[in-house]
Protein backbone atom coordinates (compact mmCIF):
# COMPACT_ATOMS: atom_id res chain seq x y z
CA UNK A 1 0.00 0.00 0.00
CA UNK A 2 2.65 2.61 0.99
CA UNK A 3 4.44 2.12 -3.07
CA UNK A 4 0.95 2.95 -3.98
CA UNK A 5 0.56 6.32 -2.17
CA UNK A 6 3.81 6.99 -3.27
CA UNK A 7 3.19 6.46 -6.62
CA UNK A 8 -0.43 8.87 -6.38
CA UNK A 9 1.78 11.46 -4.61
CA UNK A 10 4.34 11.40 -7.42
CA UNK A 11 1.99 11.36 -9.87
CA UNK A 12 -0.12 14.46 -8.72
CA UNK A 13 2.93 16.20 -7.82
CA UNK A 14 3.04 18.75 -10.20
CA UNK A 15 -0.88 19.56 -9.72
CA UNK A 16 -0.18 19.81 -6.59
CA UNK A 17 2.33 22.52 -6.80
CA UNK A 18 0.73 24.43 -9.91
CA UNK A 19 -2.67 24.55 -7.74
CA UNK A 20 -0.83 25.49 -4.28
CA UNK A 21 1.23 27.85 -5.30
CA UNK A 22 -1.15 29.77 -7.82
CA UNK A 23 -3.50 30.22 -5.15
CA UNK A 24 -0.75 31.03 -2.68
CA UNK A 25 0.58 33.51 -4.74
CA UNK A 26 -2.95 35.00 -5.85
CA UNK A 27 -3.27 35.21 -2.19
CA UNK A 28 0.45 36.65 -1.06
CA UNK A 29 -0.31 39.43 -3.90
CA UNK A 30 -3.83 40.51 -2.84
CA UNK A 31 -2.20 41.24 0.57
CA UNK A 32 0.87 43.00 -1.09
CA UNK A 33 -1.55 45.20 -2.60
CA UNK A 34 -3.12 45.79 0.46
CA UNK A 35 -0.80 49.04 1.08
CA UNK A 36 -0.76 50.73 -2.71
CA UNK A 37 -4.94 50.28 -2.09
CA UNK A 38 -5.35 51.82 1.38
CA UNK A 39 -5.93 55.08 0.55
CA UNK A 40 -8.89 54.04 -1.32
CA UNK A 41 -10.16 51.48 0.79
CA UNK A 42 -11.67 53.62 3.13
CA UNK A 43 -14.33 54.85 0.75
CA UNK A 44 -14.65 51.42 -0.53
CA UNK A 45 -15.63 50.39 2.82
CA UNK A 46 -18.27 52.41 3.14
CA UNK A 47 -19.95 51.95 -0.02
CA UNK A 48 -19.67 48.30 0.55
CA UNK A 49 -20.94 48.21 4.14
CA UNK A 50 -24.19 49.92 2.93
CA UNK A 51 -25.41 47.58 0.13
CA UNK A 52 -27.78 46.01 2.59
CA UNK A 53 -28.21 41.97 1.73
CA UNK A 54 -25.17 42.14 -0.75
CA UNK A 55 -23.06 43.50 2.16
CA UNK A 56 -24.22 41.18 4.80
CA UNK A 57 -23.58 38.24 1.94
CA UNK A 58 -19.96 39.27 1.82
CA UNK A 59 -19.46 40.02 5.53
CA UNK A 60 -18.72 44.08 4.81
CA UNK A 61 -21.54 45.08 6.93
CA UNK A 62 -19.40 43.17 10.15
CA UNK A 63 -15.54 43.68 8.82
CA UNK A 64 -14.47 46.87 7.49
CA UNK A 65 -12.30 46.54 4.06
CA UNK A 66 -10.51 48.97 4.87
CA UNK A 67 -8.32 47.06 7.76
CA UNK A 68 -5.90 43.86 6.61
CA UNK A 69 -8.02 41.76 8.47
CA UNK A 70 -11.18 42.80 6.81
CA UNK A 71 -9.42 42.97 3.53
CA UNK A 72 -7.75 39.46 3.77
CA UNK A 73 -11.12 38.48 4.88
CA UNK A 74 -13.22 39.77 2.00
CA UNK A 75 -10.44 39.18 -0.79
CA UNK A 76 -7.82 36.48 -0.55
CA UNK A 77 -10.99 34.70 1.47
CA UNK A 78 -13.29 34.11 -1.95
CA UNK A 79 -9.58 33.26 -3.60
CA UNK A 80 -8.65 30.29 -1.28
CA UNK A 81 -12.10 29.49 -0.34
CA UNK A 82 -12.89 28.65 -4.39
CA UNK A 83 -8.57 27.73 -5.52
CA UNK A 84 -8.52 25.53 -2.70
CA UNK A 85 -12.08 23.75 -2.83
CA UNK A 86 -11.49 23.21 -6.90
CA UNK A 87 -8.09 21.58 -6.50
CA UNK A 88 -9.53 19.22 -4.11
CA UNK A 89 -12.81 18.11 -6.70
CA UNK A 90 -10.04 17.79 -9.66
CA UNK A 91 -7.60 16.20 -7.69
CA UNK A 92 -10.25 13.91 -5.92
CA UNK A 93 -12.97 13.00 -8.80
CA UNK A 94 -10.26 11.75 -10.95
CA UNK A 95 -8.06 9.89 -8.57
CA UNK A 96 -9.93 6.34 -8.49
CA UNK A 97 -11.86 7.00 -12.20
CA UNK A 98 -8.69 7.76 -14.09
CA UNK A 99 -7.36 4.33 -13.39
CA UNK A 100 -9.99 2.52 -15.81
CA UNK A 101 -10.10 5.67 -18.09
CA UNK A 102 -6.83 5.58 -18.79
CA UNK A 103 -6.59 1.56 -18.98
CA UNK A 104 -4.03 1.10 -15.82
CA UNK A 105 -6.63 -0.24 -13.67
CA UNK A 106 -5.86 -3.71 -14.77
CA UNK A 107 -2.32 -3.46 -14.09
CA UNK A 108 -2.78 -1.95 -10.79
CA UNK A 109 -5.57 -4.47 -9.86
CA UNK A 110 -3.21 -7.41 -11.01
CA UNK A 111 -1.03 -6.77 -8.21
CA UNK A 112 -1.61 -8.65 -4.71
CA UNK A 113 -3.68 -5.80 -3.08
CA UNK A 114 -7.01 -5.19 -2.26
CA UNK A 115 -9.42 -2.36 -3.34
CA UNK A 116 -9.65 -1.87 0.18
CA UNK A 117 -5.80 -0.92 0.10
CA UNK A 118 -6.26 0.49 -3.19
CA UNK A 119 -8.71 3.21 -2.31
CA UNK A 120 -7.23 3.95 1.32
CA UNK A 121 -3.80 4.51 -0.23
CA UNK A 122 -6.02 7.11 -2.97
CA UNK A 123 -7.54 8.49 -0.18
CA UNK A 124 -5.21 8.82 1.83
CA UNK A 125 -3.14 10.92 -0.92
CA UNK A 126 -6.31 12.97 -1.54
CA UNK A 127 -5.96 14.02 2.41
CA UNK A 128 -2.26 14.72 2.81
CA UNK A 129 -2.39 16.70 -0.42
CA UNK A 130 -5.42 18.87 1.19
CA UNK A 131 -3.56 19.06 3.98
CA UNK A 132 -0.21 20.46 2.27
CA UNK A 133 -2.19 22.40 0.46
CA UNK A 134 -3.67 24.25 3.41
CA UNK A 135 -0.01 24.67 4.81
CA UNK A 136 1.63 25.74 1.44
CA UNK A 137 -1.20 28.71 0.70
CA UNK A 138 -1.30 30.14 4.58
CA UNK A 139 2.21 30.10 4.84
CA UNK A 140 2.05 32.26 1.86
CA UNK A 141 -0.95 34.53 3.17
CA UNK A 142 1.46 34.37 7.19
CA UNK A 143 4.53 35.78 4.81
CA UNK A 144 2.24 38.46 3.44
CA UNK A 145 1.65 39.62 6.82
CA UNK A 146 4.92 39.56 8.02
CA UNK A 147 6.05 41.23 5.09
CA UNK A 148 3.58 44.47 5.80
CA UNK A 149 4.65 44.60 9.19
CA UNK A 150 1.24 44.12 10.59
CA UNK A 151 -0.01 41.71 13.35
CA UNK A 152 -2.38 38.55 12.38
CA UNK A 153 -4.84 37.70 13.94
CA UNK A 154 -3.22 34.17 14.80
CA UNK A 155 -6.31 32.40 16.57
CA UNK A 156 -8.93 33.35 13.76
CA UNK A 157 -6.55 32.75 10.91
CA UNK A 158 -5.90 29.47 11.91
CA UNK A 159 -9.63 28.50 12.41
CA UNK A 160 -10.14 30.44 8.64
CA UNK A 161 -7.38 27.65 7.46
CA UNK A 162 -8.76 24.77 9.42
CA UNK A 163 -12.22 25.54 8.31
CA UNK A 164 -11.27 25.64 4.83
CA UNK A 165 -9.81 22.66 4.74
CA UNK A 166 -12.80 20.83 6.33
CA UNK A 167 -14.49 22.27 3.40
CA UNK A 168 -11.89 20.99 1.07
CA UNK A 169 -12.38 17.58 2.56
CA UNK A 170 -16.03 17.83 2.26
CA UNK A 171 -15.80 18.52 -1.63
CA UNK A 172 -13.17 16.36 -2.24
CA UNK A 173 -15.41 13.73 -0.51
CA UNK A 174 -18.17 13.82 -2.19
CA UNK A 175 -16.00 14.20 -5.48
CA UNK A 176 -13.82 11.05 -4.26
CA UNK A 177 -17.28 9.31 -4.37
CA UNK A 178 -17.90 10.32 -7.98
CA UNK A 179 -15.07 9.11 -8.83
CA UNK A 180 -15.81 5.52 -7.34
CA UNK A 181 -18.48 5.14 -9.37
CA UNK A 182 -17.35 6.54 -12.57
CA UNK A 183 -15.22 5.10 -15.35
CA UNK A 184 -14.15 8.39 -16.95
CA UNK A 185 -12.50 11.52 -15.37
CA UNK A 186 -15.37 14.02 -14.46
CA UNK A 187 -13.33 17.33 -13.57
CA UNK A 188 -16.06 19.18 -14.87
CA UNK A 189 -18.77 17.80 -12.58
CA UNK A 190 -16.07 18.48 -9.78
CA UNK A 191 -16.08 21.94 -10.69
CA UNK A 192 -19.81 22.69 -11.58
CA UNK A 193 -20.00 21.34 -7.81
CA UNK A 194 -17.53 23.90 -6.18
CA UNK A 195 -19.54 26.78 -8.25
CA UNK A 196 -22.98 25.58 -7.52
CA UNK A 197 -22.14 25.32 -3.52
CA UNK A 198 -20.57 28.81 -3.37
CA UNK A 199 -23.75 30.13 -5.47
CA UNK A 200 -25.99 28.31 -3.21
CA UNK A 201 -24.48 30.00 -0.14
CA UNK A 202 -24.22 33.16 -2.07
CA UNK A 203 -28.05 33.50 -2.42
CA UNK A 204 -28.87 31.59 0.86
CA UNK A 205 -26.67 34.96 2.19
CA UNK A 206 -28.70 37.12 0.19
CA UNK A 207 -32.26 35.44 0.58
CA UNK A 208 -33.53 35.80 4.63
CA UNK A 209 -36.01 32.57 3.55
CA UNK A 210 -32.79 30.58 2.28
CA UNK A 211 -30.62 31.84 5.80
CA UNK A 212 -31.81 28.28 7.82
CA UNK A 213 -30.67 26.21 4.89
CA UNK A 214 -27.08 26.98 4.64
CA UNK A 215 -25.48 25.07 6.96
CA UNK A 216 -25.86 22.26 4.17
CA UNK A 217 -23.60 23.92 1.93
CA UNK A 218 -19.93 23.39 2.39
CA UNK A 219 -19.13 27.20 2.44
CA UNK A 220 -21.33 28.18 5.10
CA UNK A 221 -18.90 27.22 7.98
CA UNK A 222 -16.19 29.02 5.63
CA UNK A 223 -17.35 32.78 5.69
CA UNK A 224 -13.74 34.68 5.74
CA UNK A 225 -16.03 37.42 7.24
CA UNK A 226 -17.64 35.64 9.85
CA UNK A 227 -14.30 34.22 11.06
CA UNK A 228 -12.78 37.38 11.60
CA UNK A 229 -15.24 39.23 13.26
CA UNK A 230 -15.05 36.80 15.77
CA UNK A 231 -18.81 35.44 14.60
CA UNK A 232 -19.92 31.70 15.93
CA UNK A 233 -19.47 29.17 13.64
CA UNK A 234 -22.66 27.15 13.21
CA UNK A 235 -21.85 23.61 14.64
CA UNK A 236 -24.59 22.23 12.72
CA UNK A 237 -22.80 23.24 9.14
CA UNK A 238 -19.76 21.56 11.19
CA UNK A 239 -21.51 18.18 11.80
CA UNK A 240 -23.15 17.97 8.43
CA UNK A 241 -19.51 19.08 7.05
CA UNK A 242 -17.87 16.20 8.98
CA UNK A 243 -20.99 13.59 8.43
CA UNK A 244 -20.69 14.65 4.37
CA UNK A 245 -17.08 13.65 4.27
CA UNK A 246 -16.99 10.17 6.15
CA UNK A 247 -20.29 8.72 4.27
CA UNK A 248 -19.17 10.00 1.26
CA UNK A 249 -15.09 8.41 1.71
CA UNK A 250 -17.22 5.24 3.58
CA UNK A 251 -19.32 5.21 0.46
CA UNK A 252 -16.40 5.14 -1.90
CA UNK A 253 -15.29 2.50 -0.65
CA UNK A 254 -18.32 0.37 -0.43
CA UNK A 255 -19.10 1.20 -4.50
CA UNK A 256 -15.51 0.19 -5.37
CA UNK A 257 -15.06 -2.93 -3.79
CA UNK A 258 -18.61 -4.04 -5.26
CA UNK A 259 -18.31 -2.83 -8.88
CA UNK A 260 -16.93 -4.71 -11.71
CA UNK A 261 -14.07 -2.80 -13.15
CA UNK A 262 -13.73 -1.95 -17.06
CA UNK A 263 -10.36 -3.23 -18.91
CA UNK B 1 -2.55 -34.80 -10.53
CA UNK B 2 -2.69 -31.10 -8.65
CA UNK B 3 -5.25 -28.84 -9.67
CA UNK B 4 -4.01 -24.97 -10.38
CA UNK B 5 -7.03 -23.50 -12.12
CA UNK B 6 -10.44 -25.09 -11.16
CA UNK B 7 -13.49 -23.38 -12.64
CA UNK B 8 -16.90 -24.48 -11.43
CA UNK B 9 -20.50 -23.51 -12.90
CA UNK B 10 -19.20 -19.97 -13.26
CA UNK B 11 -22.13 -17.34 -14.98
CA UNK B 12 -21.33 -13.69 -15.13
CA UNK B 13 -23.95 -11.68 -16.72
CA UNK B 14 -24.10 -8.29 -17.74
CA UNK B 15 -27.42 -7.04 -17.14
CA UNK B 16 -30.01 -8.97 -19.45
CA UNK B 17 -26.83 -10.19 -21.64
CA UNK B 18 -25.03 -13.34 -20.76
CA UNK B 19 -21.40 -12.60 -20.36
CA UNK B 20 -20.28 -16.54 -19.78
CA UNK B 21 -22.80 -19.42 -19.09
CA UNK B 22 -22.09 -22.50 -16.78
CA UNK B 23 -18.59 -22.62 -17.47
CA UNK B 24 -16.07 -25.40 -15.69
CA UNK B 25 -12.69 -25.57 -15.85
CA UNK B 26 -9.64 -27.34 -14.94
CA UNK B 27 -6.22 -26.95 -15.81
CA UNK B 28 -3.33 -28.94 -14.03
CA UNK B 29 -0.13 -27.88 -12.82
CA UNK B 30 2.81 -27.65 -15.61
CA UNK B 31 0.02 -27.43 -18.05
CA UNK B 32 0.31 -24.62 -21.12
CA UNK B 33 -3.65 -24.45 -21.01
CA UNK B 34 -4.50 -22.76 -24.49
CA UNK B 35 -7.89 -20.77 -24.75
CA UNK B 36 -9.58 -19.89 -27.65
CA UNK B 37 -12.51 -18.48 -29.01
CA UNK B 38 -13.92 -15.64 -30.90
CA UNK B 39 -14.29 -11.92 -30.14
CA UNK B 40 -16.87 -11.64 -27.55
CA UNK B 41 -16.93 -15.38 -26.65
CA UNK B 42 -16.48 -14.98 -22.75
CA UNK B 43 -12.45 -15.62 -22.74
CA UNK B 44 -11.31 -12.29 -21.28
CA UNK B 45 -15.04 -12.10 -18.82
CA UNK B 46 -13.63 -15.70 -17.54
CA UNK B 47 -10.06 -14.61 -17.05
CA UNK B 48 -11.36 -11.03 -15.49
CA UNK B 49 -13.49 -13.30 -13.00
CA UNK B 50 -10.21 -15.29 -12.11
CA UNK B 51 -8.66 -12.27 -10.77
CA UNK B 52 -11.40 -10.47 -9.41
CA UNK B 53 -12.14 -7.61 -11.90
CA UNK B 54 -15.46 -8.95 -11.70
CA UNK B 55 -18.00 -10.40 -9.26
CA UNK B 56 -19.37 -13.16 -10.84
CA UNK B 57 -23.32 -13.93 -10.33
CA UNK B 58 -22.96 -17.71 -9.99
CA UNK B 59 -20.19 -20.35 -9.44
CA UNK B 60 -16.82 -20.52 -8.16
CA UNK B 61 -12.93 -20.35 -8.58
CA UNK B 62 -10.53 -22.05 -7.40
CA UNK B 63 -6.40 -21.00 -8.11
CA UNK B 64 -3.90 -22.75 -6.25
CA UNK B 65 -6.67 -24.64 -3.84
CA UNK B 66 -7.84 -21.06 -3.07
CA UNK B 67 -10.95 -19.19 -3.81
CA UNK B 68 -10.64 -16.09 -5.95
CA UNK B 69 -13.10 -14.21 -3.65
CA UNK B 70 -11.55 -14.62 -0.45
CA UNK B 71 -8.07 -15.09 -0.75
CA UNK B 72 -8.04 -12.55 -3.43
CA UNK B 73 -4.57 -11.07 -2.49
CA UNK B 74 -2.67 -14.19 -1.87
CA UNK B 75 -4.13 -15.72 -5.13
CA UNK B 76 -2.63 -12.83 -7.18
CA UNK B 77 0.72 -13.21 -5.09
CA UNK B 78 1.02 -16.31 -7.14
CA UNK B 79 0.05 -14.91 -10.54
CA UNK B 80 1.58 -12.99 -13.21
CA UNK B 81 -1.37 -11.54 -15.33
CA UNK B 82 -0.08 -10.13 -18.70
CA UNK B 83 -3.55 -8.00 -19.97
CA UNK B 84 -4.37 -7.64 -23.73
CA UNK B 85 -3.93 -4.18 -23.79
CA UNK B 86 -0.61 -3.76 -21.48
CA UNK B 87 -1.51 -0.14 -20.26
CA UNK B 88 0.89 1.79 -17.98
CA UNK B 89 1.22 4.91 -16.02
CA UNK B 90 2.42 7.48 -19.32
CA UNK B 91 4.42 9.49 -17.51
CA UNK B 92 6.32 6.46 -15.74
CA UNK B 93 9.80 5.64 -16.88
CA UNK B 94 9.90 1.59 -18.08
CA UNK B 95 12.07 0.64 -15.38
CA UNK B 96 9.99 2.57 -12.80
CA UNK B 97 7.01 0.74 -14.06
CA UNK B 98 8.73 -2.80 -13.71
CA UNK B 99 10.04 -1.46 -9.90
CA UNK B 100 6.52 -0.23 -8.88
CA UNK B 101 5.14 -3.51 -10.05
CA UNK B 102 7.85 -5.41 -7.66
CA UNK B 103 7.49 -3.13 -4.88
CA UNK B 104 3.66 -3.36 -4.30
CA UNK B 105 4.64 -7.06 -4.74
CA UNK B 106 6.53 -6.07 -1.57
CA UNK B 107 9.43 -8.10 -3.47
CA UNK B 108 13.28 -7.64 -4.99
CA UNK B 109 12.90 -8.86 -7.80
CA UNK B 110 15.50 -6.67 -9.80
CA UNK B 111 17.71 -9.51 -10.76
CA UNK B 112 15.02 -11.61 -12.60
CA UNK B 113 13.78 -8.22 -14.29
CA UNK B 114 17.19 -7.37 -15.88
CA UNK B 115 16.99 -11.17 -17.07
CA UNK B 116 13.81 -10.61 -18.86
CA UNK B 117 14.75 -7.01 -19.77
CA UNK B 118 17.85 -8.35 -22.03
CA UNK B 119 15.89 -11.63 -23.33
CA UNK B 120 13.02 -9.08 -24.13
CA UNK B 121 15.64 -6.28 -25.34
CA UNK B 122 13.74 -3.99 -23.42
CA UNK B 123 14.69 -0.31 -23.26
CA UNK B 124 14.25 0.91 -19.37
CA UNK B 125 15.08 4.33 -19.94
CA UNK B 126 12.29 5.08 -21.73
CA UNK B 127 8.91 6.66 -20.84
CA UNK B 128 5.92 4.75 -20.87
CA UNK B 129 4.15 7.26 -22.89
CA UNK B 130 6.58 6.73 -25.92
CA UNK B 131 6.33 3.22 -26.12
CA UNK B 132 4.65 1.07 -28.93
CA UNK B 133 2.03 -1.11 -28.27
CA UNK B 134 4.77 -4.31 -29.08
CA UNK B 135 7.21 -2.58 -26.55
CA UNK B 136 4.25 -2.11 -23.63
CA UNK B 137 3.54 -5.78 -24.51
CA UNK B 138 6.93 -6.34 -23.71
CA UNK B 139 7.26 -4.73 -20.28
CA UNK B 140 4.04 -6.45 -19.45
CA UNK B 141 5.88 -9.57 -20.09
CA UNK B 142 8.61 -8.88 -17.69
CA UNK B 143 6.03 -7.41 -14.74
CA UNK B 144 4.33 -10.95 -15.12
CA UNK B 145 6.90 -12.95 -14.89
CA UNK B 146 9.35 -11.01 -12.59
CA UNK B 147 7.96 -12.19 -9.15
CA UNK B 148 8.65 -15.68 -10.80
CA UNK B 149 4.82 -16.77 -9.98
CA UNK B 150 3.18 -19.90 -10.12
CA UNK B 151 0.58 -19.46 -12.18
CA UNK B 152 0.56 -17.32 -15.72
CA UNK B 153 -2.46 -15.83 -16.74
CA UNK B 154 -2.30 -14.11 -20.57
CA UNK B 155 -4.74 -12.41 -22.61
CA UNK B 156 -3.35 -12.25 -26.10
CA UNK B 157 -0.16 -11.76 -24.90
CA UNK B 158 1.93 -11.75 -28.67
CA UNK B 159 -0.04 -8.99 -30.51
CA UNK B 160 1.87 -6.50 -31.38
CA UNK B 161 5.18 -8.85 -31.08
CA UNK B 162 7.64 -9.12 -33.88
CA UNK B 163 8.31 -13.02 -34.60
CA UNK B 164 11.66 -12.94 -32.77
CA UNK B 165 9.99 -11.74 -29.73
CA UNK B 166 7.45 -13.82 -30.05
CA UNK B 167 9.58 -16.91 -29.81
CA UNK B 168 11.75 -15.49 -27.28
CA UNK B 169 8.35 -14.99 -24.76
CA UNK B 170 7.37 -18.90 -25.42
CA UNK B 171 10.75 -19.92 -24.56
CA UNK B 172 10.65 -18.19 -21.29
CA UNK B 173 7.05 -19.74 -20.50
CA UNK B 174 8.60 -22.96 -21.51
CA UNK B 175 11.60 -22.04 -18.68
CA UNK B 176 9.50 -21.26 -16.06
CA UNK B 177 6.61 -24.28 -16.63
CA UNK B 178 9.75 -26.80 -16.85
CA UNK B 179 10.28 -25.41 -13.04
CA UNK B 180 6.78 -26.15 -11.95
CA UNK B 181 4.72 -23.00 -13.10
CA UNK B 182 1.27 -23.24 -14.98
CA UNK B 183 0.22 -21.22 -18.00
CA UNK B 184 -3.31 -19.93 -19.06
CA UNK B 185 -2.80 -18.40 -22.54
CA UNK B 186 -5.99 -16.84 -24.35
CA UNK B 187 -5.11 -16.50 -27.89
CA UNK B 188 -6.61 -16.49 -31.59
CA UNK B 189 -3.41 -17.76 -32.80
CA UNK B 190 -3.70 -21.64 -34.06
CA UNK B 191 0.00 -22.07 -34.30
CA UNK B 192 0.73 -20.80 -30.76
CA UNK B 193 -1.99 -23.49 -29.71
CA UNK B 194 -1.09 -26.30 -31.88
CA UNK B 195 2.31 -25.65 -30.68
CA UNK B 196 3.22 -24.93 -27.54
CA UNK B 197 0.20 -25.96 -25.38
CA UNK B 198 -0.51 -29.29 -24.06
CA UNK B 199 -4.25 -28.92 -23.50
CA UNK B 200 -7.02 -26.32 -25.23
CA UNK B 201 -10.41 -25.14 -25.09
CA UNK B 202 -12.69 -22.74 -26.99
CA UNK B 203 -15.35 -20.18 -25.71
CA UNK B 204 -18.11 -19.58 -27.89
CA UNK B 205 -21.05 -17.48 -26.87
CA UNK B 206 -20.50 -17.74 -23.34
CA UNK B 207 -19.93 -21.58 -23.20
CA UNK B 208 -16.63 -23.29 -23.11
CA UNK B 209 -15.73 -26.59 -25.06
CA UNK B 210 -12.95 -28.81 -24.06
CA UNK B 211 -11.07 -29.90 -27.02
CA UNK B 212 -9.61 -33.55 -27.71
CA UNK B 213 -6.23 -32.17 -28.53
CA UNK B 214 -4.59 -28.86 -29.10
CA UNK B 215 -3.64 -29.75 -32.56
CA UNK B 216 -6.71 -29.11 -34.42
CA UNK B 217 -6.88 -28.53 -38.32
CA UNK B 218 -7.07 -24.99 -39.46
CA UNK B 219 -10.99 -25.67 -41.07
CA UNK B 220 -11.82 -27.53 -37.44
CA UNK B 221 -10.44 -24.16 -35.69
CA UNK B 222 -12.19 -21.87 -38.21
CA UNK B 223 -15.49 -23.82 -37.84
CA UNK B 224 -15.52 -22.16 -34.27
CA UNK B 225 -15.40 -18.71 -35.59
CA UNK B 226 -18.41 -19.19 -37.96
CA UNK B 227 -22.11 -18.70 -37.31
Amino acid sequence: MKAIIFKEMKLNLGSFLIWSLSVGTMGLLCILLYQSMQGEMQQMADAFSDMGAFSDAFGMSTLSIATLTGYFATEVGTVHGLGSAMFAAILAVGIISKEEESHTGEFLMALPVSRIKVIAAKGICVVAALIGFTVVCGAMYALGFAALNEEMPVGDFMKFMGMMLLMNFEIGGICFLVSAFSRKNRTGLGLALVLLCYFYDLIGRVVPDLKDALVLGPYSYVNASEIFSGAETKTAAVIVAVAVGVISYGAAFAVYNRRDLAS
Amino acid sequence: MEHVIEINHLTKNYGKHKGVEDVSLIVDKGDIFGFLGPNGAGKSTTIRSMLGFLRFSEGNIKILGMDSVKDHEEILKNVGYMPSEAWFYGSMSVEDAIRYAADVRGLDCSEEAAKLCEALKVDTKKKIRNLSLGNRKKVSIVCAMQHKPKVFIFDEPTGGLDPLMQKTFFDLIEGYVSEGTTCLLSTHVLTEVNKYCRHAAIMREGKLIMLDSPKIGDEEFLDFYRD
